[in-house]
């Protein structure tokens, strides 16, 4: 595994900031929440340049190392991160996302750093497919969140029906605030697939002149499916069925994001 | 507790806890018997300062005095100007002095003396206690700060305890509930059935978090009309009801009708017309106004008054465990305030200010030159004590306790030895 000096630095950045957003959860206080961004904000800044230094050593966009990739997905996730609260100001969320950061981020420097193959594939290299693969991994981050949004949303939604008005109850956002920031995480999610697509159909017809594959079928699954949640979001599902149709639709992620990659796909592997 | 010899902080009160509801209802204050109660205090000498906390349920007269006898007489000067048996006053009433009183008072500031345990109103009411004696020119040092320390103590327990966090009345809670489904309830349509009793309190209490569009429905428009007026909200024709219901968010059941007066097809079409967005019925009335079933509709919330008590008591229960950690920090005040009164004797005052001007002097001798030191502390010894000489003597001497304490706070001010 080589040195990621920087990668621990903000993976423990991330881990203050988690911290402090649970502080903050329990026993609020005014500067904690400031601090909470500034702590993400330094590991995402950090991660950077951690990214980049996998980058130069594999010559193209970290994503053909399990570890480069999980990283490269956490970074992102810090990034979604940041949209959401600049776009909701919904600090209270901190504390269930940032999770999400830390353990992509942990798992990003533990998992298998050296690529199989050794030399990236034929083409690897440019803006369009760096642009390619860093908005698909974007489009996973916002999945993500939607999945972990959908996830309180039901919790809270049954805190509401039960009548139970605890500290959960008392900390977690309104159910409309948290329909919005998922809204917003899967508008975004399903924005950066598309241009994802596109430009991998782009750069495919470039190099491989094909675009049969698995993964891009997988892709257009996933896409279905949060095309058709959004749709009906404005169509009377408003509420707990579009969280259930946001938590399957991350199952189809996970599914394409691993057993796809692993063992289905010749071209959007780990090799 | 006493800050120069001879005074005291005194306590006298009468409430809920203590009195007979007799006597406590013909001594409760209004606002201009306060402003009188403490200019016959005053006028009688008993206090150098005083304030007044009346509310609903209790009358507590709060004290700096000198006398030793001030309790008695102020039970007595109360109890005939109330027309008030003597034996009967003082019987009903109790009494607390220093470090009691002050506790009494953070107490009843943080709630935890209410009959809802930690209430907010109380604090409202201890901060116009202070107005109202500031106004009538009978709060100096002591009871000034000591109110100030009761309403940060109050604002303390509310903001690090879930004391006041919990609602207790039914409405509250539904209210709550609604909140956590909509979000800001200030955008939100309320619609409320009836304008009785129940409707109004429900239609005042959210106006006044903010509501801006709450509309009223009752059998007799004159009452609805009546009611809108006041909270500056608008008017639903009962006949035309159901057509109102798509555009409400919150709708709050307060009519005496023996049977539902929203049944499940007209939430269902309203629901089709909201296009799925969620709706919230509080049912406030007994019997139903609201068909329960309503509940089982997609993305409606709805519950009625048994349903919504268990949560009120869960409530109550929840503010009761936060008693102990609510203590710990009226203690912590209490004993900076008491540490603050203790140190508004002469004696500590003149010590805190010789090692000030210590401190002073040697921060100014370190920027000398070592040989050239000894010299110039002399110097400015001699300054300081001849500069000192006559303002200690006049503060040890002053006669008046009051006017001492508050020359005291004013040299401990100026010279910044609190900090």
């Amino acid at each position: 595994m080589a040195s990621h000096a920087l990668g621990w630095l903000a993976l423990f950045c991330y881990i203050g900031a988690e911290l402090l957003a649970v502080v903050t959860l329990v026993a609020p206080r005014p500067a904690w929440p400031r601090l909470t961004t500034l702590a993400i904000a330094a590991g995402l800044a950090l991660q950077f340049a951690d990214l980049m230094h996998r980058a130069r050593a594999l010559g193209s966009v970290p994503y053909r190392t399990l570890g480069g990739s999980v990283s490269l997905f956490g970074w992102l996730l810090g990034i979604a991160y940041l949209v959401l609260l600049v776009r909701h100001r919904e600090r209270a969320m901190g504390a269930f996302l940032i999770p999400m950061i830390v353990v992509a981020t942990a798992a990003g420097l533990f998992l298998p750093e050296a690529s199989s193959s050794g030399a990236a594939a034929p083409g690897t290299h440019g803006s369009v497919f760096a642009l390619h693969v860093t908005l698909a991994m974007l489009a996973y981050a916002a999945f993500t969140f939607s999945f972990v949004l959908s996830i309180l949303y039901l919790i809270q939604d049954r805190q509401i029906r039960q009548r139970s008005t605890g500290l959960l109850f008392s900390r977690l956002p309104a159910l409309e605030v948290i329909g919005r920031m998922n809204r917003t995480s899967v508008t975004i999610g399903l924005a950066a697939l598309v241009v994802s697509l596109v430009l991998g159909a782009v750069w495919a017809e470039v190099v491989w002149t094909s675009l049969a594959d698995p993964k891009v079928e997988w892709a257009v699954v996933t896409l279905v499916v949060y095309g058709f949640l959004l749709w009906m979001d404005r169509r009377g599902w408003e509420g707990p069925r579009v969280a259930v149709l946001s938590i399957l639709g991350f199952g189809v992620v996970l599914f394409s994001y691993t057993i796809v990659n692993l063992y289905f796909s010749r071209v959007h592997s780990f090799r | 507790m006493n800050a120069a010899t001879d005074t005291r902080l005194l306590l006298l009160g009468w409430n809920f806890r203590t009195g007979a509801v007799s006597v406590r209802d013909r001594i409760a204050f209004s606002g201009d018997e306060v402003r009188e109660a403490l200019e016959r205090i005053r006028g009688r000498g008993l206090m150098s300062e005083g304030v007044i906390v009346a509310t609903c349920h209790r009358s507590e007269i709060y004290g700096v005095t000198e006398e030793s006898e001030a309790g008695r007489e102020l039970t007595r000067l109360i109890s005939e100007w109330r027309g008030v048996d003597f034996a009967e006053a003082a019987q009903s009433s109790f009494s607390l002095e220093g470090p009691e009183a002050v506790r009494h008072l953070f107490r009843v500031a943080a709630g935890l003396d209410s009959m809802a345990l930690g209430e907010s109103e109380v604090l409202g009411q201890i901060r116009s206690a202070l107005r109202l004696a500031r106004e009538t020119g009978t709060t100096r040092a002591v009871l000034h700060r000591l109110f100030e320390s009761a309403v940060a103590a109050g604002k303390r327990a509310r903001t690090e305890t879930e004391i006041a966090r919990h609602p207790l009345s039914v409405a509250s809670i539904g209210f709550e509930l609604a909140t956590k489904v909509f979000g800001e309830m200030a955008d939100q349509t309320v619609l409320v059935l009836g304008a009785g009793e129940t409707g109004s309190l429900f239609t005042q209490q959210a106006a006044e978090a903010g509501v801006r569009d709450i509309r009223i429905a009752n059998r007799s428009p004159e009452r609805a009309a009546d009611l809108a007026r006041k909270v500056g909200g608008g008017t639903v024709a009962w006949e035309t009801l159901e057509d109102a219901l798509p555009a409400a968010d919150l709708v709050v059941g307060a009519t005496a009708s023996p049977s539902a007066v929203v049944g499940r097809d007209a939430v269902e079409r309203a629901m089709r017309a909201r296009r799925g967005k969620p709706m919230f019925f509080l049912d406030l009335a007994v019997p139903r106004n609201v068909d329960p079933s309503v509940a089982e509709i997609y993305n409606v919330y709805a519950y009625g008054m048994d349903e919504l008590e268990g949560a009120a008591e869960e409530n109550r229960r929840r503010r009761m465990r936060e008693v102990p950690r609510v203590e710990a920090i009226l203690e912590e005040e209490l004993s900076r305030f008491v540490s603050w009164y203790g140190n508004l004797a002469v004696v500590p005052t003149l010590n805190d200010l010789q090692r000030r001007l210590a401190e002073l002097r040697d921060a100014e001798l370190e920027r000398l030159p070592p040989e050239e030191r000894d010299r110039f502390r002399q110097f400015a010894d001699s300054i300081a004590a001849k500069l000192l000489h006559q303002p200690m003597r006049r503060l040890k001497s002053e006669p008046d306790a009051s006017r001492r304490l508050d020359r005291v706070e004013a040299v401990r001010h100026l010279f910044d030895l609190d900090r």
